[in-house]
């Protein structure tokens, strides 16, 4: 943005009675646009590794082996029913310690940023588990059959039959969870990961513009979470299996 | 001396001996022997819930019998423990179902060539090249990029059919296949299976179309309450029953 362009907005938000002074500081203004880019790595990162997860537990819920099932049921109902500041604050105050007690803090490679992605992955990847599992469900049974009357394994069932089927009819709802993941990157701040949400929150402690951040992290968090869903409607519209079920 | 010679023609294909199968306290198969031969084409008649489809369960695996012996071609079927056992077993088994079942997020062409690709290991240009050969023989060159579920019910029954056959199975068992269809469509899957028989595929056929078994079967067999109550040629099941049941299903039918 031309240098002109921005003075003019200063001077024309400070007319109106809102301070975005900051923004003409390199410094301030550098560190707080680090946040947005930092918030959009994370939702992104997190989004492909919850997706994953939730791949590999909805397979394991419905694999009918009880020795897979039940861990993973375990593992879904651990996640869905605490807290996820709780999880992240247990994340790096209790995981990332031990990490550090058994290797020493200089070799502890995980960090803060790590964590974050790591819980949202699993703690988000549980929620698409249960939509996947639904989906997975919803397959007909006969269609199964036929499946394996061609000769298919369990393996390749899951893998070109069931999980295309479920992953079209749990969309809608995975793409729910997607917006909510992109929302609780928020909950980074708790452990000082500069993300959006900790960015602004270092400039209006300085600048006292409490009002005029949360502007800017509203107009932020909302294009993104639009974008989501945008995203999940095209995909949606992509899939479209044309005739099936009318 | 010469050898006794057996000739693949003369051999059966399929045996079943004494098949027993039970779901719970319901004994849905009690004891049924039954022998298809190399490019004989049987039909399965009987009254709803007599344990036909059962039957074409256990030949292909997807169920196991408590007692009895399943054998197709060199395959004790009754003694396969392991999947890849039945799996093996399967791709030499062509099913075709009452309700079709084609993948729905796949092309009409993608459904025909998934398995070739996927388990045979054919190449992607070798499987879609015999895809459409078998797509204008089952006459729907026209649908190659259509998904199933812009297909009537008998197109894609055609669909699921040339999927069978792209596997290059033995034997294809037809279980109910037309049940499911509008009367106006059941004619182009009927006329695709008859051109299946005539070409010698070997056919076994659960189906209520009791002038289509009649033309096309060499062998008839009535099952009533889990059991094979009386087989014959179609001339003998059709025209002069020796059992009552059979005689009285018949007639019911005519009338």
């Amino acid at each position: 943005m031309p240098e002109s362009l921005l003075t003019e907005f200063i001077g024309a938000a400070k007319s109106v009675g809102l301070n975005y002074g900051f923004l003409a500081s390199v410094s301030e203004r550098t560190s707080w646009l680090r946040g947005v880019v930092v918030t959009i790595e994370l939702s992104v990162l997190s989004i492909l590794c919850s997706l994953i997860v939730g791949t590999v537990i909805a397979s394991l819920l419905t694999s009918g082996r009880p020795w897979l099932a039940r861990p993973a049921r375990a593992f879904v109902e651990v996640l869905r029913n605490t807290p996820t500041l709780v999880q992240i604050y247990c994340a790096f105050f209790v995981c990332h310690m031990l990490v550090n007690q058994s290797v020493g803090a200089q070799n502890n490679p995980m960090s803060a940023y790590a964590w974050v992605v790591i819980v949202f992955s699993i703690h988000f990847g549980a929620y698409h588990a249960e939509a996947l599992r639904a989906g997975i469900e919803a397959v007909p049974k006969a269609m199964r059959e036929s499946a394996i009357s061609l000769g298919f394994s369990r393996r390749e069932l899951l893998v070109f039959v069931e999980l295309p089927l479920a992953f079209r009819f749990a969309l809608p709802s995975l793409v729910n969870n997607l917006a909510d993941l992109v929302k609780a990157t928020s909950l980074g701040s708790a452990i000082a990961v500069g993300e959006l949400t900790y960015a602004s929150l270092m400039i209006w402690i300085e600048r006292d513009n409490v009002l005029e951040m949360m502007i800017l992290i509203l107009l932020v968090y909302g294009a993104l979470t639009l974008s989501v869903s945008r995203l999940g409607f095209l995909l949606e519209k992509r899939l479209r299996m044309p005739g099936y079920g009318h | 001396m010469p050898q006794p010679y057996l000739s693949p023609e003369q051999r059966p294909l399929v045996e079943l001996r004494n098949v027993h199968v039970s779901f719970g306290s319901n004994h849905v198969l009690k004891g049924i022997d039954l022998t298809v031969r190399k490019g004989d084409a049987v039909s399965i008649i009987g009254p709803s819930g007599s344990g036909k489809s059962t039957i074409l369960r256990c030949i292909n695996g997807l169920l196991t019998p408590e007692r009895g012996e399943v054998v197709v071609g060199n395959t004790s079927v009754h003694t396969l423990r392991t999947e890849a056992e039945r799996i093996a077993l399967r791709k030499r088994i062509g099913f075709v179902f009452q309700q079709y079942n084609l993948f729905p997020h796949l092309t009409v062409l993608d459904n025909i060539v998934i398995a070739p690709i996927r388990i045979l290991g054919v190449e992607r240009e070798i499987a879609e090249r015999e895809a459409r050969e078998l797509l204008a023989k089952v006459r729907l060159s026209d649908k190659v990029d259509a998904y199933p579920g812009q297909l009537s019910g008998g197109q894609q029954q055609r669909v699921a059919i040339a999927r069978a056959l792209a596997m290059h199975p033995e034997l294809v068992l037809f279980d109910e296949v037309t049940s499911a269809l509008d009367p106006e469509t059941v004619g182009e899957v009927l006329s695709v299976i008859r051109q299946l028989v005539e070409d010698g595929m070997t056919c076994l056929l659960v189906t209520h179309e009791m002038r289509f078994a009649e033309e096309v079967s060499q062998q008839i067999v009535f099952t009533e309450g889990g059991e094979i109550v009386e087989r014959g040629t179609p001339r003998e099941i059709f025209h002069a029953p020796r059992n009552p049941r059979t005689h009285a299903f018949i007639n019911a039918l005519r009338n």
